[in-house]
């Protein structure tokens, strides 16, 4: 089932044309690489997905039906989520308060409403598992590895029934075990028919995970296939313009 | 859960109550240091007096925790005391408001003056320390003109009698410092309030990114601060029987030094009320003994400075190790 539409979206910022007339669409369950040389675009097309920017034309339809969004928490309560590439953490925080924070179980007593700890590190252990990490609930951000860090954000998008997750650069500075950690949690998502776009530069990490791969060359998508029938060669090709287009 | 992370969460609980357990047992040293090398110290009289200065601190100090927290300060606080109480006293003796309309006159000056201090600084960019600054000065300045220097007297024994006095063996002001301490304690641990302060302190650009509105949440910390200036401004007048504009001299000081003392970051992010308390309670003790001790009061402020350096010192090496250069490579 196609879960998200784009049709036909550019974006220009004044002069500049950021988006030139970009079609592309993701199923539930599916992994797609989006890749591009700074500047392609990439980001500007996630910012349009999760509602930080408009499209100046095209239109985007989520599950079947035309969608606007003005704000990001808009395309949030729909089920778009985005893990931004510094993760936005509090280091002094436990895994469960930073998966929780704005959005904290509480118990009412009249007009005193307090955090319900237990039910949240409950939940927040369940979340772990889910993803197969080994993060403890209670334990503070900073005490973390990096991959365990991604976990705690990518952990967030397991609270609102994520239908589309995005992620920016996850698998940038860190090390290379910790990359292993984070593949493995995109393909839990996965696994779970939620659809996944990540950006990245690291070309192993994208091909080890994503089903299909698009390139972004000067704000046009200049391909748009199965990552099976592509290889790191050729899409490093597209992205330098060595290619046309696949 | 493997070994490892067991382990590791053991040595993750020990650090984060060390600085309180480190402080209660230097509260005993000091205890039993100044019990045994002077004949006064060791009476209930004695704690009385401890108790009543720790708690005047405490009241500022458990706001300025969550301040500390959010990585602002408020220096403004001592003034503030001397001008809240001098305000409160003119609204009686030269207007002829009653008691109650003038405390509630001065809560809300409290409110209002915090509200501005937190304005200026999410709206105007001013930092809180500059803003405190100025109001460090101008307020002592105009309680000084005002009054021209000489305490304004009122006599009122019910007023004095219910707030300066004692309730079943301790000074009330300790009571109403212990009710704040339990809200300020429940707030930072079981709120979303609360959580919200150490999460902006935290990464305030994470706070923001996520939906938190971190500059009220900035405002209301300071808002804090002044308010309970103002209340501890009103308890000293029921204490003295007067507004005096040079009452509360160098207070900022002890409830800064109280709460960094306690364990609190002057970077932000870390605290709790608990070590707050236990801090208070320290500082009172420490200029307590020396008196005793026969010291000047001037060299008092010495040892009082050294101890601050000290804590902050041994404050900075505890969040260090148990940070270690923020997330760890496994």
């Amino acid at each position: 089932m196609k879960i998200l539409e784009l049709n036909n979206i550019s974006k220009s910022f004044g002069a500049i044309k950021a988006l030139d007339n970009v079609t592309l669409s993701l199923r539930s369950g599916e992994v797609l690489g989006l890749m591009g040389d700074n500047g392609a675009g990439k980001s500007t097309l996630i910012k349009i997905i999760a509602g930080n920017f408009k499209q100046s034309s095209g239109t985007i339809n989520f599950e079947n039906q035309k969608v606007e969004f003005s704000k990001p928490m808009e395309a949030r309560d729909k089920g778009i989520e985005v893990v931004y590439q510094d993760l936005a953490l509090c280091d002094n925080l436990t895994a469960a308060s930073n998966i929780f924070l704005t959005r904290e179980i509480k118990r009412n007593f009249g007009l005193i409403k307090i955090i319900n700890f237990s039910e949240m590190f409950k939940r927040a252990k369940d979340i772990f598992k889910d993803l197969k990490s080994e993060t403890l609930p209670d334990e503070e951000v900073k005490m973390m590895s990096g991959g365990q860090r991604q976990a705690v954000a990518i952990g967030r998008t397991k609270l609102s029934k994520a239908k589309v997750v995005l992620l920016d650069e996850p698998t940038a500075a860190i090390s290379v075990r910790q990359v292993a950690e984070v593949l493995e949690l995109i393909k839990q998502l996965k696994n779970q028919g939620i659809a996944v776009v990540i950006i990245s530069h690291r070309m192993p990490d994208v091909f080890a995970v994503s089903d299909r791969i698009a390139v972004l060359r000067r704000g046009q998508l200049v391909a748009n296939k199965l990552a099976k029938e592509s290889s790191p060669e050729e899409v490093t090709a597209l992205i330098t313009g060595a290619i046309e287009k696949a | 859960m493997t070994e490892q992370t067991l382990e590791k969460n053991k040595k993750k609980i020990k650090i984060s109550n060390l600085h309180e357990i480190g402080l209660l047992i230097a509260l005993i040293l000091v205890l039993l240091l100044f019990s045994f090398t002077t004949e006064n110290f060791f009476t209930q009289r004695n704690f009385t007096s401890i108790l009543r200065s720790a708690s005047y601190v405490g009241l500022i100090a458990f706001p300025m925790t969550f301040v500390l927290i959010t990585r602002e300060i408020d220096i403004s606080v001592g003034p503030s005391v001397a001008w809240s109480g001098l305000f409160f006293v003119i609204l009686i003796k030269w207007y002829d408001f009653s008691y109650f309309s003038s405390a509630a006159i001065v809560i809300l000056w409290g409110i209002l003056l915090g509200y501005f201090i937190g304005i200026a600084r999410t709206k105007l960019f001013i930092p809180t320390f500059i803003t405190t600054l100025a109001l460090w000065s101008a307020l002592r300045g105009y309680s000084l003109f005002v009054t021209e220097g000489r305490p304004i007297a009122i006599s009122n024994k019910e007023f004095r009698y219910l707030f300066g006095g004692d309730i079943l063996g301790l000074p009330t002001v300790t009571w109403i410092m212990l009710g704040a301490f339990l809200v300020f304690w429940f707030a930072s641990k079981y709120t979303v309030t609360g959580t919200n302060f150490y999460a902006v302190g935290g990464n305030p650009k994470a706070a923001r990114n996520i939906g938190i509105n971190v500059d009220r949440v900035k405002i209301l910390a300071l808002i804090g601060t002044s308010l309970f200036a103002a209340i501890v401004g009103i308890l000293f007048v029921a204490r003295v029987s007067s507004g005096n504009a040079n009452l509360a001299d160098g207070m900022e000081f002890d409830v800064i030094a109280a709460v960094v003392v306690g364990g609190t970051a002057l970077g932000g992010a870390v605290g709790t009320m608990t070590g707050t308390l236990l801090g208070c309670v320290f500082i009172a003790m420490i200029s307590n003994g020396l008196i005793h001790w026969g010291i000047d009061p001037d060299l008092n402020k010495v040892v009082k400075g050294i101890i601050i350096f000290l804590a902050v010192v041994i404050n900075s090496n505890v969040t260090f190790k148990s940070n270690s250069g923020g997330p760890k490579e496994d």
